[in-house]
């Protein structure tokens, strides 16, 4: 009886304990399911219907300082387009993009639509998650790219998106330290230069005060994100223009690139960069170019005039809102200069609307859907108000047109020496196989930026490098998979 | 509080101690602090790029137009701080509740399989994240379909090892003799956690309180992820939309920083008499 | 008789256990379903080249490809390091800083829990920033400018191998005490005042009310405190991820940053998974040691 009695009173408690906790976890729901967006999200990718209405998702970074705030525009602009088609956008801060689309991808569950490099494209062909758009674009959307922007969307024969702009990766100088150190800028922008002059151009450059260097000759940020740039950018126009040559033999064990390691080194040793380069970042280095204390910068994206530009006003306004210690700058776009005797080949960088698949094979009328919205995307007006916020070049047609009525304040020498550079830009590589691009990006990942780092904090020698290098590629491509020169 | 022997020596002496020890206290705050103090000093800054941020320990200029900045950048900003504390708010109320329950089962309850199954809980801890948020969102999007929900942000923090663990071992000092004592005096393990256990743990709660709105109303990375839509995001996310591919606005970032500091405060400073008093055994029994 | 007695004492643990149960029953569910599950998953993923569009089953592979990498156990190093540099300190840190503040008056107490707290609630990436201007290498970097007073040459802290580690661990001792500054505090203020009148009655010393009633009383918090930071240490990949990239040459690799890279970087998800229960086994193996070196004489 007793016992009976114990267990009903327990029970009872139980119950209401248990009552209580589905309260509180019922209460946390509906706050969920009240919201206004909770809901009608779960069409995501590849679920197509075979009616005429269908929502295309994109997953887009702040492209430019103003591009987040024109989504609701752009999604009411494509509904006015397709009134059928509905353009989901999903904003993403440009760092984390990468593990966020990752994270979807391996889930199976990608947007339709994301906006990344062009170099990131075969990592997700080879997990067969990308989505070939060749048989679902028109002609008059292909045509409407210039040639060699669009081949970076490519990988093997497959189409995988659209770009939205070529970016090339140059220097920039001071106008007024160029020329106290009695360099032709003009030329140099017209003709190029080649790693001696260059050596000596930057050397004059140094400016000493007593023991310490107050200004270095060329300064170009190594930490951090940056830490691929620097040789990524100089080895194209030291004959290596892609990992692989055109046998497709991994390209960064020939005597060049040793040439390359040890020019790269000596120009710290010159005294003409600073011994603590291997820790410069993208903030700081700027910062010391708008201070004068260095003559050249690296890289230099066309958008930094702009920058330039903006502190020089703010110095003129004298309120204390420039930067601490700045001078004015005229912003000079320089070319890179060539290494080992080889050809001028420009770095650049492509980016742009890639498509995706989910675990389902989307439908051809869905493919053809994100077809249209990654032109929409990248061409006409979107195109042009984003690239001209950039400061970037266009490269459709109908983004050149758009942009014809909007002006920006550029520098004409500038503009023709990103021209020129453009001019000879790398060529895009679909046929690189996408495991080999795979683990070439691993070996850059794992051996040659670590041990770059250490090059340039002079803790080993260009040999040892480069012997680290080869190592690993013959480990990933054996013998005869690497250029032995 | 008498560790510190009041009663010996003068009041000068006594007043001499507490000299050292607030110079010494003041000298490791600076050192921690000093992150801070640029924070809030920057953000009084102009809303320019980060490459042209002068790093500075007297600010150039004071002026707010980085926080109307960063209230004007977007129509949600407001809302993202709302969804925080929505968010930060659900998940500290049901672990302060939830683990103080599985903390007092776990350190005083007798029960079978009390040791292993607490020994799988802490196990979870060590596996790392990076691993397990590819299953977990496959299970929120794909099976649940409850992405851009507040229940996608809520759920997985309902209640955490960490708060379980650390109830568990603050209970331990509770001595069992009153317990044993309550139930002999009749009382259901019920009453003896909602009259005895809560108000003597009421130090650890506040504790809990604190520590777990702050996590999570720092947590950047599973709101991130399963939402996809400005107005689902937290302020953490939104935060991050200042920086661009090349430039970032560096002031209305801390200003943003410095706001969402805010919230975090309020609670702390009311709920800091909680650990001013503590709550001790005798309190009780007296 | 002594059936009886056994039988009641077997009525109380039946009893105790259905109430242990109810008490555990939300965080086992909410346990079993968003961290179990997922850590089920990985296990199986870890015996997988996995691919969202269907995985294949490769047996060992991963694990066999790992215990081979020299470069995981590099960061494994790299992790012990870090974790045995930074973890005690930054714990006797927080222990000294709540005795320190508990004989104050009670406003000034607040000030300095508040100060100390403060920290904690910036974020992580506001916090780099700054850290990253006070590691500058040039000569107007904080650190540098610092030791420029004692005379000392120019460092390339971050960016040299002799240094970048102990940057790090510099960052961490004087960053992130608030949480256990905090709970150290709750600890030392749940102390019974009873115990401290018995030994001052005997005319025990300051240090003798230290040694032996504030260090047992506070053992489970120093456990909890201690068992937390270390998984917490051997998961770290932030600091490296956003201070030095785990450079240079892998002097600050640490096997969260190789994780990191494994899922994301390289799409190996299975070879992170694998790498993930091989430290997670590590880290157990460590905390048992603790536990069993330090839980004795708790109760639980």
């Amino acid at each position: 009886m007793m016992n009976k009695g114990k267990a009903l009173s327990l029970m009872l408690a139980a119950t209401l304990s248990v009552s209580a906790l589905t309260a509180c976890g019922g209460n946390k729901n509906d706050n969920g399911a009240s919201s206004p967006a909770a809901s009608g999200s779960a069409a995501a990718s590849g679920s197509a219907s075979s009616g005429a209405k269908d929502t295309i998702t994109a997953l887009l970074p702040p492209v430019s300082p103003t591009y987040q705030d024109n989504f609701d525009q752009m999604e009411k602009d494509f509904n006015a387009k397709y009134p059928n088609l509905t353009l989901k956008i999903e904003p993403a801060s440009w760092e984390d993009m990468t593990q966020k689309l990752d994270t979807q991808v391996n889930a199976g569950s990608p947007p339709d639509i994301a906006f990344i490099g062009s170099d990131g494209i075969s990592k997700y062909v080879q997990q067969g998650m990308a989505l070939d758009l060749t048989d679902a674009v028109t002609p008059e959307m292909t045509g409407d790219y210039d040639a060699v922007p669009l081949e970076y969307m490519k990988n093997g024969s497959g189409l995988y998106g659209f770009p939205a702009y070529m970016e090339v990766h140059a220097l920039g100088g001071n106008k007024q330290f160029l020329e106290e150190a009695g360099i032709d800028w003009k030329k140099v922008q017209k003709d190029g230069w080649t790693y001696d002059e260059f050596r000596d151009a930057i050397k004059k450059g140094v400016v000493k005060n007593g023991n310490t260097t107050s200004r270095y000759g060329f300064v170009f940020a190594t930490a951090g994100v940056a830490s691929k740039d620097y040789l990524g950018i100089m080895a194209k126009s030291a004959g290596m223009p892609a990992s692989f040559n055109k046998d497709l033999k991994y390209a960064l064990t020939s005597k060049n690139y040793l040439e390359l390691l040890t020019d790269l080194r000596q120009m710290i040793d010159d005294g003409s960069m600073p011994k603590e380069l291997s820790s410069v970042d993208a903030g700081k280095r700027w910062n010391m170019f708008l201070t004068g204390q260095t003559m050249i910068t690296g890289k230099g994206l066309a958008t930094f005039e702009n920058s330039a530009k903006k502190n020089n006003a703010k110095i003129d306004a004298n309120d204390g809102s420039a930067v601490k210690d700045s001078i004015k700058v005229d912003y000079i776009v320089l070319p890179v200069p060539t290494f080992a005797g080889a050809a001028p080949v420009s770095s650049t960088v492509v980016d742009g609307y890639v498509a995706f698949r989910g675990k389902k094979e989307p439908t051809a009328e869905h493919k053809a859907n994100i077809a249209k919205a990654a032109y929409f995307l990248s061409s006409g007006q979107v195109a042009a108000t984003t690239n001209n916020d950039l400061f970037a070049a266009h490269i459709t047609k109908s983004g050149r047109d758009a942009a014809a009525s909007m002006k920006i304040d550029r520098n004409p020498d500038n503009v023709a020496a990103v021209e020129t550079m453009l001019s000879h830009a790398a060529p895009a590589r679909p046929d690189i196989p996408a495991d080999l691009g795979a683990k070439a990006i691993k070996i850059e990942n794992e051996v040659i930026v670590p041990k770059m780092q250490a090059l340039l904090a002079g803790e080993i020698k260009p040999q040892d490098m480069y012997d680290a290098v080869k190592k690993a590629a013959i480990d990933a491509f054996g013998q005869d998979g690497i250029v032995q020169d | 509080m008498s560790l510190y022997n009041n009663h010996t020596g003068s009041r000068a002496g006594k007043a001499a101690r507490n000299t050292v020890i607030v110079v010494l206290l003041l000298l490791f705050a600076l050192a921690t602090l000093f992150p801070i103090y640029f924070m809030v000093i920057s953000s009084f800054g102009d809303p320019v790029e980060a490459g042209a941020v002068s790093y500075s320990i007297w600010p150039g200029k004071f002026t707010l137009e980085s926080y109307s900045f960063f209230f004007n950048y977007s129509k949600y900003s407001y809302r993202w701080i709302l969804n925080s504390t929505i968010v930060a708010g659900a998940i500290t109320v049901t672990n302060v509740f939830f683990a103080t329950m599985a903390g007092y089962a776990f350190s005083k309850l007798r029960f079978k399989g009390r040791g292993v199954l607490f020994s799988i809980l802490l196990a979870a801890m060590m596996i790392p994240y990076q691993v397990t948020q590819v299953p977990l969102y496959i299970l929120i999007v794909n099976t649940f379909h409850i992405q851009n929900t507040y229940s996608a942000l809520i759920l997985p923090s309902l209640v955490t090892v960490y708060n379980i663990f650390l109830a568990k071992q603050f209970m331990s000092s509770i001595p069992t003799e009153i317990l044993e004592s309550a139930k002999v005096e009749g009382c259901s393990q019920f009453q003896i956690f909602f009259r005895i256990i809560v108000p003597l743990s009421k130090t650890v709660m506040a504790v809990i309180a604190i520590l777990t709105f702050m996590d999570s109303w720092n947590t950047f990375f599973w709101p991130f992820l399963v939402t996809n839509t400005m107005d689902m995001q937290t302020i953490q996310v939104g935060l991050k939309n200042f920086r661009f591919a090349n430039t970032t606005y560096f002031s209305p970032m801390m200003a943003g920083a410095t706001i969402s500091a805010v919230p975090m405060f309020i609670l702390f400073f009311s709920l800091q008499k909680y650990f001013l008093e503590g709550v001790t055994v005798g309190a009780v029994k007296g | 008789m002594a059936q009886s007695a056994q039988s009641v004492k077997k009525r109380k643990i039946k009893g105790d256990g259905v109430w242990g149960y109810a008490f555990i029953a939300v965080a086992l569910i909410v346990y079993a379903m968003f961290t179990a599950y997922p850590v089920f998953s990985a296990f199986i993923i870890s015996f997988q080249e996995y691919k969202p569009l269907g995985s294949t089953y490769i047996g060992f592979d991963n694990y066999t490809a790992t215990f081979k990498d020299d470069l995981f156990w590099k960061s494994i190093k790299n992790t012990i390091v870090y974790t045995v540099l930074t973890v005690p300190v930054a714990l006797l840190l927080s222990f000294l800083v709540a005795i320190m503040i508990l004989p104050l008056r009670k406003k000034l107490q607040t000030v300095f829990k508040a100060v100390y707290y403060l920290p904690v609630v910036a974020s992580g990436v506001a916090l780099s920033l700054v850290w990253l201007w006070i590691f500058d290498p040039m000569p107007g970097g904080i650190f540098n400018q610092f030791i420029g007073w004692f005379g000392a040459h120019n460092q390339n802290w971050l960016g040299s191998s002799a240094t970048a580690m102990f940057s790090l661990v510099i960052m961490a001792w004087l960053s992130s005490h608030g949480a256990s500054i905090i709970i150290y505090l709750a600890a030392l203020l749940g102390i019974d005042d009873s115990y401290y009148e018995a030994a001052d009655l005997d005319g025990a010393s300051f240090l003798q009310k230290l040694w032996h009633i504030v260090i047992p009383s506070l053992k489970p918090t120093t456990l909890f405190l201690l068992v937390t930071a270390i998984i917490g240490s051997f998961q770290v990949f932030q600091n490296a991820y956003l201070m030095t990239g785990g450079g240079p040459d892998h002097a600050t690799t640490m096997v969260g940053l190789l994780i990191f890279d494994n899922a994301f970087k390289y799409f190996e998800f299975g070879k992170a998974a694998a790498q993930s229960l091989i430290l997670a086994l590590i880290i157990a193996l460590v905390s048992l040691f603790q536990f069993k070196f330090l839980g004795k004489d708790v109760d639980y």
